[in-house]
């Protein structure tokens, strides 16, 4: 699957915030699907939070050494375009 | 003769009264909810300050179910279902006919005979708590009839009943002496012409926890109802007939129950009190605050009275979804911990090393001055189960800007696989209410009946109504029910997960099976191997569900915690278990109520520096170099998370002793100090809480459970990597008997009166009569 790789060590956490039903979380759901098992496979120390709760905008939150923080609302994404955003907040902090 | 509670005919006898009560409660779960609700505003009955929910039946205002029958309560039609007694169609009505012996949880008696009412037709009063409605059935709860008898009762009952409510602890919130105000006559024809006095009756000693003054007692026999229908102990029960009739034991023994406060307050009148209360207060003098129980992982609903800034006693709140109406013993009776071996200073150890007390600028300029010296990734943080969610925020925040990644609870769990990354890997999914609806539960090495009290007496009821059938894996233990005995290891649970265990097709056939993993099986080597087996298990009960067509989304696997806010920590993203710890050998080691003694000095580098943050003087303040004095759970604004993924928050009852403070505080001042850019962005409860739900959303949904899924996900990961070996060794229960149920936490092993509890309990096993 394109996109899923080791995310290095700058990242120390992601939470990734969704609704269980709502339309604006269906990609996030769809990347739990399909692209959570692989990518927690490559990355099986990362802390990848799935913290579900109803009606809630989804978002991706990603945490960085010396408790730097990031996030991007994940509404109406499709799941391809959550991987690339964990994939650029992988990169570091201020590549956003 | 001694008549027990109902010895062997328990399950036989409920099942059958359970007839009568179907109709009126649905199938004892969730349609119960609605219609409490419904009929919550109908009728109270309150006694010591809690609100018992009015029997429950059909809303008066929804539409009639189609074989409901027409009942006029005093002229006023109400619809019921056939098999609603009297006095619960009267509740509907708006009517509260007055009772002692009826209790909603508990199983009919009918034998206190007051409440009697007038039916027109019939000769004599009824009895309406036992008699079913009939259709077109006329009720005067008001007659001059109805109001004779109750009286005629109520003369009979104060008879024999001691006149000393000036000094019975029961006084202000006594059903006896509001239904004699409200339904007695104005005079008695009891005079004592011979001199022998009232009846009289020795009391009884049933433990450290229930005073009896049985002069008092009524025979209601809901204490004894209580024992063998909810706690499953039938240690109470009569004793001789008519005026010779007396409630006890018989032999003098402990009422050996984790519940057995409850029947405080079930009992009408003032015959069994709380010992640890006895003659402090009077109910309307008390101070009332709503909070959520820590002593266990359920986080049962409490009512904390205080006085003057001390804790005078805790009661029970009503919540359908987690403890009903009942709390453990440890719930009620912990209190006095609160008030023995606080810290109240902030220490920092001297040149000599010995702790000694300091003013709180100087004690975190002096933790700042150390921590500023050691880099965040030779530091770490380790917390108890008894911290909010507050607090670990603002630790987890603070730490993380220094640097640290080393965020661990006391209490393991698998880190494997999905680990903590998703909610369903660790939360009791189908709620507690779910114990209700499932018709098979399989019990993973705990001993629900210490770990979870009040849950177990869910387990309990439906297993008396429900037909609800328990298998066990893990050490061998009374729960007070009978289980399927599978075997004590992770063998059998291999086995199941495999499907070639003879028990496999009974677990396939059940419609909606229930696993609970105790979290103390958790807790030793074979902890990872527990936890994958039973997600493969669950997941397979969960396909075969899904692949008979059923829609249902029943959760299967639940995973039972010991700890108040375990959950909470998870959620937060702590790492559970100390392994971490103890692998780096950090040189600053920050602990937060933990006092379970998992990590020693031994486990840390030689000169590092160990800072405590708690309430109480424990294991880990005993290996402090610095102590900042926390606030216990009564003493703050907190949010707790229970086993079932349910954010509830305990409010302030009384200031926190001395100089200790709110701990988020604490880290927030703490942060001050500590080096670059490390200050905390908030600075109220509310600014805290907008945190939480940056960090997960579900903290500030008080009160709700918000549901968790993704079982395939983590059965996958769990699947692909290879399946963890185990040493087949027994899963080990860590509270085996009732002694060990008393003292599990800082709070209780400084109570007193939990210590007369262990005592009381091994006393009892030394006696002839046994536990």
């Amino acid at each position: 699957m394109a996109g899923i790789r080791a995310l290095g060590a700058g990242l120390k956490e992601l939470r990734i915030h969704m609704c269980q039903k709502s339309p604006s979380s269906q990609g996030a759901r769809d990347f739990m699907e399909s692209f959570y098992v692989p990518l927690k496979q490559r990355n099986p120390e990362l802390p990848i939070l799935v913290r579900e709760c109803s009606e809630i905008e989804p978002r991706l939150w990603a945490r960085y050494g010396y408790g730097a923080e990031t996030s991007v609302p994940l509404s109406n994404m499709n799941k391809e375009s959550i991987m690339q955003k964990i994939n650029e907040f992988a990169s570091g902090p201020r590549m956003r | 003769m001694f008549h027990p509670g109902g010895v062997h005919g328990a399950r036989h006898i409920a099942q059958s009264l359970h007839h009568v009560k179907n109709a009126i409660r649905g199938t004892c779960s969730s349609k119960l909810l609605m219609q409490q609700k419904a009929a919550a505003a109908v009728a109270v009955e309150s006694k010591k300050g809690t609100v018992t929910p009015p029997p429950t039946g059909p809303a008066p205002t929804a539409p009639a179910a189609p074989n409901s029958v027409e009942v006029y309560i005093d002229d006023k039609m109400v619809m019921v279902e056939p098999g609603t007694t009297v006095l619960q169609a009267a509740a509907l009505a708006g009517v509260e006919i007055p009772r002692f012996c009826y209790h909603d949880r508990l199983s009919i008696a009918g034998n206190c005979r007051m409440c009697l009412v007038e039916v027109e037709k019939s000769v004599k009063p009824v009895a309406s708590c036992a008699m079913p409605v009939m259709k077109g059935m006329r009720v005067k709860t008001n007659s001059p009839m109805t109001r004779k008898a109750r009286e005629g009762v109520m003369e009979f009952l104060l008879m024999n009943h001691p006149l000393d409510c000036p000094i019975c602890d029961q006084g202000g919130e006594c059903d006896l002496q509001d239904q004699s105000m409200m339904f007695g006559s104005d005079r008695s024809r009891f005079t004592d012409i011979k001199f022998d006095g009232k009846r009289a009756v020795e009391d009884k000693n049933i433990g450290p926890l229930i005073k009896t003054i049985m002069n008092r007692c009524i025979h209601c026999t809901r204490c004894i109802r209580f024992g063998s229908e909810v706690a499953g102990v039938d240690d109470l029960g009569t004793t001789g007939r008519g005026n010779e009739m007396q409630v006890g034991t018989y032999v003098e023994k402990l009422f050996a129950s984790e519940l057995s406060g409850n029947v405080i307050d079930l009992c009408p009148v003032g015959a069994l009190t709380s010992k640890p209360y006895a003659f402090t207060y009077r109910p309307w003098e008390l101070r009332k605050h709503e909070s959520v129980d820590v002593m266990d992982g359920l986080g049962s609903a409490i009512l904390v009275n205080s006085r003057g800034g001390e804790i005078i006693r805790i009661l029970p709140r009503v919540h359908e979804g987690i403890n009903e109406e009942w709390i453990s013993d440890k719930t009620r009776f912990v209190y006095d911990g609160l008030k023995r071996q606080r810290l109240t200073q902030p220490m920092l150890k001297n040149s000599q090393g010995l702790l000694e007390p300091v003013d709180w600028e100087d004690a975190l300029s002096g933790i700042a001055a150390r921590i500023n010296r050691v880099p965040g990734q030779e530091m770490a943080a380790l917390v108890g189960g008894l911290c909010d969610v507050e607090a670990l925020t603002a630790l987890k925040d603070l730490m993380n800007r220094l640097g640290c990644e080393t965020l661990c609870t006391e209490e393991s769990f698998p880190m494997n696989a999905a680990g903590t990354d998703l909610r369903s890997n660790y939360l009791l999914n189908t709620k507690i209410t779910g114990v209700e609806e499932a018709d098979l539960v399989l019990l993973i090495g705990t001993n629900i009946r210490f770990e979870a009290p009040v849950l177990n007496a869910r387990i309990r009821k439906a297993y008396l109504h429900n037909n609800l059938r328990i298998a066990s894996i893990g050490e061998r233990v009374d729960l007070r029910y009978e289980t399927d005995f599978l075997g004590d290891s992770v063998h059998v649970l291999a086995q199941l997960a495999d499907g070639d265990h003879k028990y496999s097709e009974i677990l396939s056939k059940a419609k909606k099976p229930m696993i609970i993993v105790g979290s103390s099986s958790l807790q030793h080597g074979d902890g990872t191997a527990v936890l994958a087996n039973a997600i493969v298990l669950a997941d397979s009960l969960r396909s075969k569900m899904s692949s008979n067509g059923d829609e249902s989304d029943w959760k299967v696997l639940n995973v039972l915690h010991r700890h108040a806010n375990q959950v909470g920590a998870l959620d937060l993203g702590y790492k559970a278990g100390p392994s971490a710890i103890k692998q780096m050998q950090p040189k600053v080691l920050f602990m937060m109520g933990a006092d379970d003694g998992v990590v020693q000095r031994r486990d840390l580098a030689g000169d590092a520096f160990v800072i405590y943050q708690g309430h109480h003087g424990d294991k880990g303040a005993e290996m402090a170099d610095a102590v900042l004095p926390g606030a216990a759970y009564t003493e703050k604004y907190a949010t707790y998370v229970n086993t079932e993924g349910r954010a509830q928050r305990g409010n302030v009852a009384v200031t926190p002793p001395g100089m200790a403070r709110e701990d988020w505080k604490i880290l927030r001042a703490l942060s001050e100090f500590v080096r670059g850019s490390s200050v905390l962005p908030y600075d109220s409860l509310d600014e805290v809480r907008k945190r939480l739900a940056e960090i997960a959303p579900h903290l500030t949904r008080y009160g709700q459970v918000e549901d968790a899924n993704y079982f395939r996900q983590s059965k996958d990961l769990v699947w692909n990597a290879a399946r963890p070996g185990h040493s087949g060794q027994t899963l080990p229960a860590q509270q085996r008997e009732l002694e060990d149920f008393y003292m599990t936490n800082t709070i209780s092993r400084a109570s007193r009166t939990m210590a007369k509890c262990v005592t009381a309990a091994r006393h009892q096993k030394s006696t002839r009569y046994g536990l």
